[in-house]
């Protein structure tokens, strides 16, 4: 423990005091009367921290003897997690206003989660990366029920804490198996064992089981149970919250532990990502079509994206995690947008997340409407909106590593997709007369709904140059 | 004009209509035309060259790491197309600026049909095949925004959902094709592509790129089995159906076949699929459209047939054919639109397109008359017009074609298919135009203003010119196409007469039969409809439908929002992943030999397996439950006994008895019960995948245990290093307070803040609302015993409260060098001081409680961190310990280790949080109207005094 080792985690002891401090002061003072304030400062918060770990130090440094690691990878995946949290922070203060619903606990606990995940796409030890998930998923387990006084919010925190205890068993089952079969936790001590010889089943069983507890996290089938229920069931800005910046985090951890712990036997992880990837776009692109709540819908919709963004990772090269952060920057952003505008969907002044109060939305608010048209059709991954890239980084990185199956079973599986999502298209457009969405859209989310989706439209022209940072980061984690 | 210019104008123009409409209808409509005309011009500045055979090229890095680059190439292929683009979407805007009502938003309607434009244009001169795929769509996305703005929308919805979906599907499939197309090649630049047929058609991927690729080019071009949206589509006003629905968009499919013709046809896969797919469209759409009454439907089942002729033309992989289908696109371009305007002109006119209720038309709308009877001739085949003359050229072709062995098919379902052809052609005529004048046309019927017909006499004139003068006309043009669609030189010849050939024979009979047909159209029409129509709305409905339900079903049923199925499928996964691994990978047997069971274990091995075994039985009744917990706990706990762990079996047992006591107490407020909710089969699985899921952990440790770990254990470390390092003997309390002594400070703090939990949620409880109220209204489903405390336990209680307490400082004191230590002796003064309220009563224990147990948890935190703060003034890292060695007076020299103060401060943090949750549930008891427990003993010896001094 060094003076460069704090100041390689400034940015994380900086979020850390201020949530505490916040806490602290909040509790003795005006309690949920300052939530409104506390919000828009984390929010602040967070875009400042974004902007000082993306335009602060270059290079890689660690820090704690090795347990936490500070590259252009972490970097990437922390300015996309710091940015979709303050997103979602914004987007949701109308929302929460309104139903009288924002505690002064809700930015805090998004600030905590974020902190969790800042240290997990960090983490350079498998205890530095159980510390960073489990801060991480706590917040959320409190978060998800986060209406104490809704069965089904209740019932939705309760389920994602009895699913993610029972995958962070399996996660530490199999970190322990990883720690008696390499004597090591440190990622680089891994890798370093892995280096000699034949690997031992021991370790292949640690490898598996971690791969398992953190397929919960990313919510990739068959582990992915509790989404449908726990979208479905928490209020819909932590929805929005659960659906972007824990997944960059999640998928973000997946790819350091495979690549800097097991970077030595790609062949033996990439299989079973590769399975875990096709499961998860098939069953997320089918299930979604019987859907009739939005909620429900989007959480399918994140199941079978995940399986999208898994394919980068199971291609086991460069262009693959290039790939994969691509995707993940622009799922979040589409899903900023959409979760903007299904924050803003109300009748008579209560939210409504069916599908068929979309109907014939083109008439009562045709800009939204259009704007949800190219957000759906980005989602669905039509060209040129910037969906399409990001499926189709994605899909040539299977082909070009050697995994053209997967590639053909990912344009399937979003064709299946295209249903769905053009369906909503299709009655916002053509759908019968009955009784629409009503209400006023708030500005914040209005101005979220039009940025997600004209970046989904002017991204095409360079991807605002995404694809040479991703780059960067992707070559610091493949080597 | 550079290509990218070209392709880039409609796009750029798209945005004046929209501001100009408020200049008024006309400036709207010249502003397209004239972005269109402009286009059309910078195509036609290229002509000379493209006729010459020069390849114009312009090329812009766009995304290059992607290998998506906006290169464009112009060659007879694209300058066909763009020309047939940009040509019809000139008259098209002549047209519409006419047809559409003021009630309209016009500018809306110019904007999208830019917006489409362009993306046609885009598609057909892309040098880049992803290019081509941003371009596909976005004919996909304007085209469904031309058909949405139409806010009178007729019966059709179902039409546009069908083209979205079924368009948006197949070019989604074509993505996958083309990415396998550019990895064979390793570029994605069409004119590198067109130069490795080789290659291509060697690959073992050729067949699914192939089959990819066409389920792009077929939904597109609505091909059999695909055919079935195009019709429905006709929804949308006619200017649009007639520019996308039979002009441009659906002609995508076609080009992309043409595009791909040098590298992907000539293989029996390819003939078969298309061609054989181009047949049965085009026999069976016809032969759909000679029993259509809407005017819009005959002629969008006609374009389906002629799309499925042209596609199985390009199928024959023949250059002969391939020029033949170059020729007919020219043809069936000018006669279809020219149609499909004038059966607007007739909408318009009469507000009906239903053949039932027109006829009789020639004399009150001759001009309109004229123009459908040209085309419409042209349609059926009838020389000298240019149908004719495609016509007999495909039926040629078909002579020379065999079909799996066979020499007669392709031309006698050809024939079939021209003969349906001249039918519906000749009924179009017919049955609108001809007949007598009736008198209950919905409106009444006149020849449009010039605008409206310009446009489609134009298109009629020019298949009058191209039918008598073929060679001159577009002899030259079709030579340019065919050449870059076969990839080589192209021989043109185009002619009415060949002799007495087959193909004549063949089109006289399709002719004579055609009319026969028409003849008999009303009974053949009654058998028709008696006979079952596949319907294909109904049919795309039943598809889908199943489809969805399926998916709903499955859906439901896994994710039926029951935790324990979610539980099984993750259980059920990870058990098969590891037999999966345990299968597959390589393992040697154990090398650690195994030690005999010695009895005694043994029996407390059956105990444990006894008590867990009738905990799963007995687990409804809670209070057995808890006492069958108590005896695992305390078999476990004999277990660390005979393993020679002592430290851990003292705090196993302490543990055990305060939360069995903690359980019981809230036991109270619950049924004795479990209800019974799952079923028997129910149960039956859950305990199959719990036993498996307990086997295989089993198994895996029982590996684990028998193979030798790759380095020495941790054990020997601590054994080496626990009285050098820390000055204690107790290893497991060095660990504790020393080697993990952040842990042990977490874990009290946890603890403490669990306790402190517990009393929050109580303190929320008891201040009212409603769980408050339904405490106060509970009724113990017991009745009570009434019984006060027992005096024997009191008098123990009370006696034993000083000695219990001595242990628990001799524990805690002895703790670092012998068993014991903060944590186990914690639990003993917890327990001996629970036992106080278990036999005196909450009040009388409490009214002799000096210390506030919120107290104890904060001074236990916060000496165990100064405790761990203090190395800091040593200068060495937090939690170092320290210990020295100190005499006192009559005793014997001892040793003093600051982990014995950390130790202090998880002492007091277990007892305030022990206590804390006791105190705790005492409350809601006594809320609950609890009386016993409050007075303080059964006996009281003073009053007892009192009264046997009085009596």
């Amino acid at each position: 423990m060094n003076p460069t080792d704090f100041s390689t985690v400034l940015p994380e002891i900086t979020l850390a005091l201020v949530t505490m401090a916040a806490l602290l002061g909040v509790v003795y003072t005006g309690k949920d009367a300052l939530a409104s304030a506390l919000n828009w400062a984390m929010a602040g918060l967070f875009l400042v921290l974004a902007f000082w770990i993306g335009v602060g130090g270059g290079g890689e440094r660690t820090a704690f003897d090795g347990m936490f690691t500070d590259d252009p990878f972490a970097r990437f995946a922390k300015v996309t997690i710091l940015l979709s949290a303050a997103a979602v922070l914004v987007i949701s203060h109308d929302f929460m206003t309104r139903r009288n619903m924002l505690r002064f606990e809700y930015p805090i606990l998004v600030a905590l989660s974020v902190l969790g995940m800042m240290f997990m796409v960090s983490a350079g030890d498998l205890i530095a990366l159980y510390m960073g998930l489990e801060l991480q998923s706590l917040a959320l387990y409190v978060v998800a029920s986060f209406r104490r006084d809704s069965v089904k919010s209740s019932e939705a925190g309760l389920k994602y804490f009895v699913l993610g205890s029972l995958s962070s068993g399996i996660l530490l089952y199999g970190a322990s198996l990883t720690y008696g079969y390499a004597g090591t936790t440190d990622f680089d001590g891994i890798l370093a064992t892995l280096g000699q010889g034949d690997v031992p089943v021991g370790l292949l069983f640690g490898l598996v089981m971690m791969i398992t507890g953190l397929a919960f996290k990313v919510s990739a089938v068959p582990f992915h149970m509790w989404t449908p229920d726990v979208y479905e069931g928490s209020p819909t800005p932590v929805t929005a919250f659960f659906a972007t910046a824990p997944k960059v985090a999640a998928m973000a951890l997946l790819a350091r532990l495979m690549y800097d712990a097991f970077g030595a036997i790609p062949g033996q992880w990439g299989q079973v990502i590769a399975v875990l990837s096709v499961a998860s776009m098939f069953v997320g692109a089918i299930a979604a079509i019987g859907q009739r709540d939005i909620k429900r819908l989007m959480a399918y919709s994140s199941i079978s994206h995940m399986g999208f963004a898994l394919i980068g990772l199971a291609s086991g090269t460069v262009g693959g995690v290039q790939a994969m952060l691509i995707y993940m920057a622009i799922y979040v952003t589409m899903n900023i947008g959409t979760f903007a505008f299904i924050l803003s969907m109300e009748r008579d002044g209560h939210a409504v997340t069916t599908i068929d109060s979309l109907n014939m939305l083109s008439k009562k608010a045709p800009l939204p409407a259009l704007a949800m048209l190219v957000l759906l059709f980005s989602l669905a991954g039509v060209p040129p909106m910037v969906g399409f890239f990001g499926k189709f980084y994605v899909l040539q990185a299977a082909v070009s590593g050697q995994m053209a199956w997967l590639a053909i079973a990912g344009a399937v599986a979003s064709v299946i997709g295209a249903f769905y999502y053009l369906r909503i298209v299709f009655y916002m457009y053509f759908g019968k007369e009955g009784e629409g969405i009503d209400g006023r859209m708030g500005a914040v989310q209005w101005a979220a709904l039009m940025g997600s989706a004209l970046i989904m439209v002017l991204g095409v022209i360079n991807l605002f140059g995404v694809e040479s940072i991703a780059l960067t980061a992707a070559e610091t984690l493949v080597r | 004009m550079s290509l990218a210019l070209i392709a880039a104008l409609p796009f750029l123009g798209a945005l004046l209509p929209g501001l100009l409409i408020r200049a008024g209808r006309n400036a709207c409509a010249t502003v397209t035309g004239a972005v269109t005309a402009l286009a059309l011009l910078g195509i036609l500045l290229h002509a000379p060259a493209v006729m010459r055979g020069e390849v114009i090229t312009a090329q812009i890095e766009w995304l290059p790491a992607l290998g998506l680059n906006a290169n464009f190439f112009l060659d007879g292929l694209g300058m066909l197309f763009a020309g047939l683009i940009l040509g019809i979407g000139l008259l098209i805007i002549l047209y519409a600026r006419f047809y559409l009502s003021t009630k309209d938003p016009m500018g809306q309607f110019y904007t999208y049909l830019l917006l489409f434009q362009g993306a046609m244009v885009g598609i057909v001169l892309s040098d880049n095949i992803l290019l081509l795929l941003v371009f596909w769509e976005l004919t996909s996305l304007s085209s469904f925004l031309l058909i949405g703005y139409w806010k009178h929308l007729p019966e059709g919805r179902q039409g546009a959902r069908m083209a979205l979906t079924v368009t948006g599907a197949g070019g989604l499939a074509m993505i996958g094709g083309m990415l396998i197309l550019g990895n064979i090649v390793g570029s994605y630049d069409l004119t590198v592509i067109l130069q490795n047929k080789d290659l291509i058609q060697a690959s073992d991927w050729y067949f699914p790129a192939l089959i990819l690729i066409l389920l792009g080019a077929f939904t597109k071009s609505a091909q059999f089995p695909f055919h079935f949206w195009l019709p429905h589509a006709m929804a949308a006003p006619t200017p649009v159906s007639a520019y996308l629905h039979s002009a441009t968009m659906v002609k995508a499919g076609l080009f992309l076949m043409a595009r791909m013709w040098p590298v992907l046809a000539g293989t029996p896969e390819w003939f078969y699929i298309v061609a054989t797919t181009g047949l049965i469209t085009m026999v069976m759409a016809a032969k759909i459209a000679l029993f259509k009454d809407d005017l819009k439907a005959l002629l969008a089942f006609s374009t389906v047939s002629h799309l499925g002729l042209i596609t199985m033309l390009l199928g024959f992989g023949t250059a002969e054919a391939a020029t033949v289908a170059v020729f007919h696109i020219i043809n069936h371009a000018t006669f279809k639109a020219a149609l499909f305007m004038s059966a607007g002109i007739v909408d318009h006119e009469t507000h009906t397109r239903d053949i039932k209720r027109l006829g009789g038309l020639r004399h009150l709308m001759p001009i309109t008359f004229t123009i459908v009877c040209v085309a419409a001739l042209s349609m059926a085949g009838i020389p000298p017009l240019n149908g004719f003359l495609s016509k007999e050229l495909m039926l040629e072709e078909t002579v020379h074609t065999v079909w799996l062995g066979n020499h007669w098919v392709m031309p006698v379902l050809a024939t079939i298919g021209a003969m349906f052809s001249v039918a519906y052609s000749f009924r179009l005529i017919a049955h609108t135009f001809l007949g007598p004048v009736r008198d209950d046309y919905p409106s009444k019927p006149h020849d449009p203003g010039f605008g409206m017909w310009a446009a489609p006499a134009l298109l009629a004139a020019m298949v009058i010119a191209i039918g008598v003068m073929p060679m001159t006309t577009v002899g030259e043009l079709v030579r340019t196409t065919a050449s870059a669609v076969i990839g080589g030189e192209a021989e043109v010849y185009i002619s009415h007469w060949h002799g007495f050939v087959p193909a004549l024979w063949m089109s006289i009979i399709a002719v004579g039969a055609g009319l026969v047909l028409l003849g008999a159209h009303k009974p053949l029409e009654a058998m028709w409809l008696s006979t079952p129509r596949p319907e294909a709305k109904a049919i795309f409905d039943a598809i889908m439908e199943p489809f969805a339900n399926a998916a709903r079903a499955v859906t439901d049923r896994l994710h039926d929002g029951a935790l324990a199925r979610y539980l099984a499928v993750a259980t059920l996964t990870i058990l098969a992943a590891g037999y999966f691994a345990y299968e597959t990978g390589t393992h040697t047997p154990g090398t650690r030999a195994l030690t005999p069971i010695e009895p005694v274990p043994a029996i407390g091995w059956l105990l444990l397996m006894g008590a867990t075994g009738s905990l799963f039985t007995y687990h409804r009744n809670r209070l057995l439950a808890l006492v069958l917990v108590g005896v695992i706990g305390l078999m476990v706990s004999v277990g660390f006994v005979y393993l020679s762990a002592p430290d851990l079996a003292l705090t196993q047992i302490s543990v055990e008895v305060a939360t069995v006591m903690l359980l019981l107490l809230a036991l109270n407020f619950l049924p004795k019960d479990s209800p019974v909710e799952s079923t028997a089969g129910r149960r039956g699985r859950d305990g199959f995948i719990a036993a498996a899921a307990g086997l295989g952990i089993g198994a895996l440790i029982y590996a684990l245990m028998t193979r030798d770990f790759a380095f020495p254990t941790i054990a020997e470390y601590h054994l080496a290093n626990s009285k050098p390092g820390g000055g204690g003997t107790n290893v497991v309390n060095v660990i504790l307070v020393d080697f993990r002594g952040y842990d042990t400070f977490g874990e009290i703090t946890v603890l403490g803040i669990a306790g402190l939990v517990i009393y929050a949620l109580v303190e929320a409880l008891l201040r009212g609302g409603p769980a408050n109220d339904r405490l106060l209204a509970w009724v113990p489903d017991q009745k009570r015993a009434g019984d006060r405390h027992p005096l024997m336990l009191v008098v123990a209680t009370r006696m034993i409260l000083p000695i219990a307490l001595m242990v628990g400082v001799y524990i805690f004191l002895r703790g670092h060098n012998e068993p014991g230590g903060g944590f186990i002796a914690g639990l003993v003064v917890a327990i001996a001081t629970i036992m106080q309220y278990m036999a005196s009563g909450f009040g009388w224990a409490a009214a002799r409680q000096r210390i506030d147990y919120h107290a104890l948890i904060g001074w236990g935190v916060t000496i165990a961190g100064l405790c761990g703060v203090g190395s800091w003034f040593a200068a060495r890292p937090f939690m170092t310990t320290n210990y020295g060695y100190f005499k006192l007076p009559f005793l014997e020299k001892f040793e003093l280790a600051t982990a014995a103060i950390f130790d202090l401060g998880v002492f007091l943090t277990v007892v305030g949080a022990v206590m804390l949750a006791l105190a705790s549930i005492s409350r809601i008891a006594i809320r609950a109207g609890e009386t016993v427990n409050v007075e303080p003993f059964d006996i009281q010896p003073d009053e007892e005094a009192a009264t046997e001094g009085a009596r």
